[in-house]
């Protein structure tokens, strides 16, 4: 697989939605950049979803991050792509090894 | 034919002592029989005695029926109705926090982490006390050495003893100004005056061999065992208020160690007791009494009262056994976890030294507020005054922040007494209280009586509907003498400080005439005045509101009296349950009527204040803001709670509320609008008292501990234990330190009345999770749960994804100061200037 063409969606969400969703997403979209990957970050906060992924996103991408502490909302729109699925946490502290898996 | 009137029991801790005193203190200046039937239990009492009254074990609801028989029946029915339907229903109103309760909270970390030893009760007082713990023993009565007295010796020495302890109570009352040692002392004299308590005492003296000193020990036990053995909590805590009383007694018949046996306080201590009186609180010496730990003494006592009105830290509820192994020992009276603490060292005493260090902030920060002027957060001014009724208050009106007196009521230095007072006596209390308030302005109201309120020296017809009978400035001119008497001693006294003489009841421009022309020749004749002394009105006849531009050109000032105007503009009495639902101040029709008066009298130039309740209930000052009214005038509790609010509204959304709510069909609207409506200025999400720049936290528990008080010195929170309990509880999924030397705890939660943000940066590295490295820079967000999708909850997700960068995360490190930081976040996260 071409690395500088991967093209990655990913969702975050954490247990408040205040801050973690938001440093994870943040993470992996700075992390993707340097590696020069194509990524879309979806947020699930508490302000609902933002920077929502379609069906159509998600089928163009090749592989989805679901970094999340909790169950998230439309699960059904990654039923067909291949997934990691790690903790917020894990995001923030880890993006680079996150985004290993991906490769 | 005899008198009468019913009413369903207001208060919800029935008919008690201090309640009880107050019928009784009315009923006592009338010389009519006066018999409450409690229709629920059966039971009647003489309203002339307190203990009868409070043997009938009235509860809450239950139906009364007052029944008069005598020579002045009828005055002494309206008397005592208006008692009951004004006075009586406000008996029992405690301090919020005492009310709130503090219950068995968990304790925080700090002390989980500490080695303290800790026995719970229930704080009953707030407050942090440190000392020594002295147990404190009530003495016992030696009545071996009384001498053998003959039924009539016992009868006589009874009689002298109940004339000195009334005597003494009278000379305490003229020395006290504390209200809550003033109402004790009342109950405390009511109960020494009751004739019920008398009966009983000659009754047992007539049995031969029965000393004057055994009856009162048995009086004693007879009614603490009536008191003890009632249903209601708050009764059976009287007692202690009987063994005060019958002390005092056996103290007059000199009976040795009847006084209570103060252990003298010789440095900081905690007092331990299982049932401390009040007598014995007023005891002990206040200036070591740092705290006091208690066994049976419930809330609602009159020490709990006492404790709470002398700031002293109390909690009961402590297991005696427990408690007084550690006598002589330092000690800590936790009266915001309500709990007795020993041992405390290392991580307790640094928690008890940051919490003296909140209490200590929150306190500097009300008194600073309460003592500038009051003001919207957009600057607009609103006068905030005091509503007086007596000399002795206005030290305490204006330590709470008031600005001026916005009413000082005269009708106290004419009741209770069989003669009116002269012009000497008058012009002293004036003169009292215009030297006590310097230079701010004084409203005194003159004489307001009339058929609902009557006075045994005036004799009135009696009136078929008395509130809309002769009363107020339409008895004027049938009392003309006594009514320029006052006017004499006001003038008199006029030039001892800044003067306002105001009018109640006025209806039509003809009264107004009327006054003035006699305030005029009283000035014209009297040779010391301040000739500006202005002649204003109180507005509560809707008669008068709308008279107001042909009153204007007569009077100076105006203050709206909105508790009768209301009645009379509803033709509603708030006393009657029946009609309560349409005498509502947030209705549109009578924010109408504010409206037009408040016009009326700006338009003719015009000063207009309110003095109503209305102006001590915050839900409402956003339309009192509203109405551009110069000054209200609250009671002196509602002082600082309603200076705070002022300060967060914007006076120009309050205008629009208004006028949003004018348009409005019901009160539940206006009211629904009023609190949806933006009439507050955001809080900025972080201000200088948040961000805490030299933190000396040694820990986790520590770092959390102080952001949370920050959050409750800046006024967000009332109970920052909580908010820690929330904050622990999401660190409880994951530890929320990120590396780099950061942290980013948080929670959700309606106990804040603001989205904040507080910075705490660490003078040494503090350790936060078991895998985290070190953390220097803590910042804790705490998100109101009802916002969902606020400007705020945006610049928190902005200011996340910020330090994820390691070059923000260097210039927070390099922000030194308070306001370094706001403007980095400003600039980097989007946040708003803080505008205060």
């Amino acid at each position: 697989m071409d690395r500088k063409n991967l093209n990655i969606v990913a969702v975050t969400a954490c247990p408040t939605g205040i801050a973690h969703t938001y440093m994870a997403a943040e993470q992996l979209e700075k992390t993707a950049r340097q590696l020069g990957y194509q990524i879309k970050v979806e947020t699930q906060g508490s302000m609902g979803i933002e920077n929502e992924l379609s069906q159509a996103d998600v089928d163009a991408a090749s592989v989805a991050i679901l970094a999340c502490d909790i169950a998230i909302e439309k699960m059904e729109r990654f039923a067909r792509i291949r997934k990691i699925e790690v903790s917020a946490q894990e995001a923030i502290k880890n993006p680079r090894a996150v985004l290993a898996r991906a490769g | 034919m005899p008198a009468e009137f019913t009413f369903a029991f207001p208060l919800p801790d029935g008919l008690h002592a201090r309640p009880a005193s107050g019928l009784e203190e009315i009923a006592r200046l009338y010389a009519s029989e006066i018999t409450l039937f409690n229709q629920r239990t059966g039971r009647k009492a003489s309203v002339k005695s307190v203990l009868e009254l409070v043997a009938t074990d009235t509860r809450a609801g239950d139906p009364c029926r007052i029944l008069l028989q005598g020579p002045d029946e009828v005055l002494a029915a309206r008397e005592l109705s208006r008692f009951v339907s004004e006075i009586l229903p406000h008996c029992d109103e405690l301090p919020p926090a005492a009310a709130a309760g503090a219950g068995q909270a968990p304790l925080p970390q700090c002390l989980l982490q500490s080695p303290v030893e800790i026995c719970r009760g229930t704080a009953v007082a707030a407050g942090i006390g440190c000392g020594r713990l002295r147990r404190f023993a009530t003495a016992m009565v030696c009545l071996d050495s009384i001498a053998n007295e003959t039924c009539d010796e016992a009868r006589e020495k009874l009689r002298q003893a109940l004339q000195a302890v009334d005597a003494l109570y009278a000379a305490r009352l003229t020395l006290t100004a504390n209200p809550a040692t003033l109402q004790l002392l009342k109950a405390h004299r009511a109960m020494a005056r009751d004739p019920a308590l008398r009966q009983w005492l000659e009754g047992a003296v007539a049995a031969p061999g029965v000393s004057a000193a055994q009856a009162v020990v048995a009086a004693q036990n007879h009614f603490a065992g009536l008191f003890s053995a009632c249903a209601s909590e708050l009764l059976r805590e009287r007692a202690a208020d009987v063994r005060d009383v019958c002390r005092q007694l056996l103290q007059a018949l000199g009976v040795p160690a009847a006084a209570p046996e103060t252990p003298p306080l010789a440095e900081d201590s905690i007092v331990l007791a299982d049932n401390l009186t009040p007598a014995e609180l007023l005891s002990l010496d206040r200036h070591y009494l740092k705290g006091l730990a208690l066994g049976q003494t419930g809330p609602a006592s009159h020490t709990a009262i006492l404790a709470r009105s002398f700031a002293i830290p109390c909690v009961t509820g402590i297991d005696l056994l427990e408690a007084a192994r550690w006598e002589g020992q330092e000690a800590v009276v936790d009266g915001e976890l309500g709990l007795l603490a020993r041992a405390v060292t290392g991580p307790a005493r640094r928690y008890y030294d940051m919490e003296q260090r909140r209490l200590a902030g929150r306190l500097a920060r009300l008194q600073q507020l309460a003592q500038k002027p009051g003001t919207t957060q957009d600057g607009a001014r609103l006068e905030i005054a005091a509503n007086l009724s007596s000399a002795a208050e206005v030290p305490a009106a204006i330590a709470a922040g008031a600005e001026s007196i916005g009413l000082f009521r005269t009708e106290m230095l004419f009741m209770d007494r069989a003669e009116p007072p002269d012009e000497e006596e008058q012009f002293h209390t004036y003169r009292g209280v215009l030297q006590q308030a310097g230079d701010r302005t004084v409203i005194i109201r003159t004489l307001d009586f009339g058929g609902d309120k009557p006075l045994p020296w005036l004799k009135l017809p009696t009136e078929a509907n008395p509130l809309l009978g002769c009363r107020g400035v339409r008895l004027y001119p049938r009392i003309e003498a006594q009514f320029r008497a006052q006017l004499r001693a006001l003038l008199r006294a006029s030039v001892h400080g800044r003067l306002r003489i105001m009018i109640p009841m006025l209806t039509q421009v003809g009264e107004a005439r009327w006054v003035k022309r006699v305030f005029l020749e009283e000035r014209a004749h009297a040779a010391i005045h301040d000739s500006s002394v202005a002649l204003g009105a109180m507005v509560e006849v809707p008669a008068a509101a709308f008279a107001l531009p042909a009153l204007a050109r007569e009077l100076d000032f105006f203050s709206i009296g909105s508790n009768d105007l209301l009645h009379y503009f509803t033709a509603t009495d708030r006393a009657q349950g029946d009609t309560a639902e349409l005498c509502q101040p947030a209705a549109p029709a009578f924010l109408r009527l504010l409206k037009t008066i408040a016009d009326d009298a700006h338009a003719g130039g015009k000063w207009i204040g309110l003095c109503g309740e209305m102006g001590g209930q915050t839900p409402f000052l956003p339309l009192l803001v509203g109405l551009g009214l110069d000054e209200i005038s609250v009671s002196i509790r509602a002082i600082a709670p309603v200076k705070s609010a002022l300060a967060s509204l914007s006076a120009v959304e309050c205008r629009r509320a208004l006028a949003e709510c004018l348009d409005c069909a019901t009160a539940e609207e206006v009211l629904a609008l009023a609190a949806l409506r933006p009439v507050r200025q955001p809080a900025p999400l972080l201000d200088e008292r948040m961000a805490i720049m030299c933190s000396d936290a040694a820990s986790k528990a520590e770092a959390i501990k102080e952001l949370c008080d920050a959050l409750y010195v800046a006024g967000r929170t009332d109970l920052p234990r909580q908010v820690e309990e929330a904050v622990w509880q999401r660190e409880a999924a994951y530890s929320t330190g990120f590396g780099h030397g950061f942290a980013i705890p948080h929670c959700k939660t309606d106990l804040v009345s603001a989205n904040s943000l507080c910075v705490l940066k660490a003078q040494r590295a503090i350790r936060w999770a078991a895998d985290d490295p070190p953390v220097k820079i803590v910042l804790l967000l705490v998100v109101r749960n009802s916002d969902k999708a606020s400007e705020h909850l945006k610049v928190l997700a902005r200011l996340a994804r910020l330090l994820m960068h390691e070059e923000f995360r260097a210039r927070l490190e390099a922000a030194e100061t308070a306001a370094a930081l706001i403007q980095l976040l400003a600039n980097q996260a989007g946040f708003k200037e803080p505008e205060d």
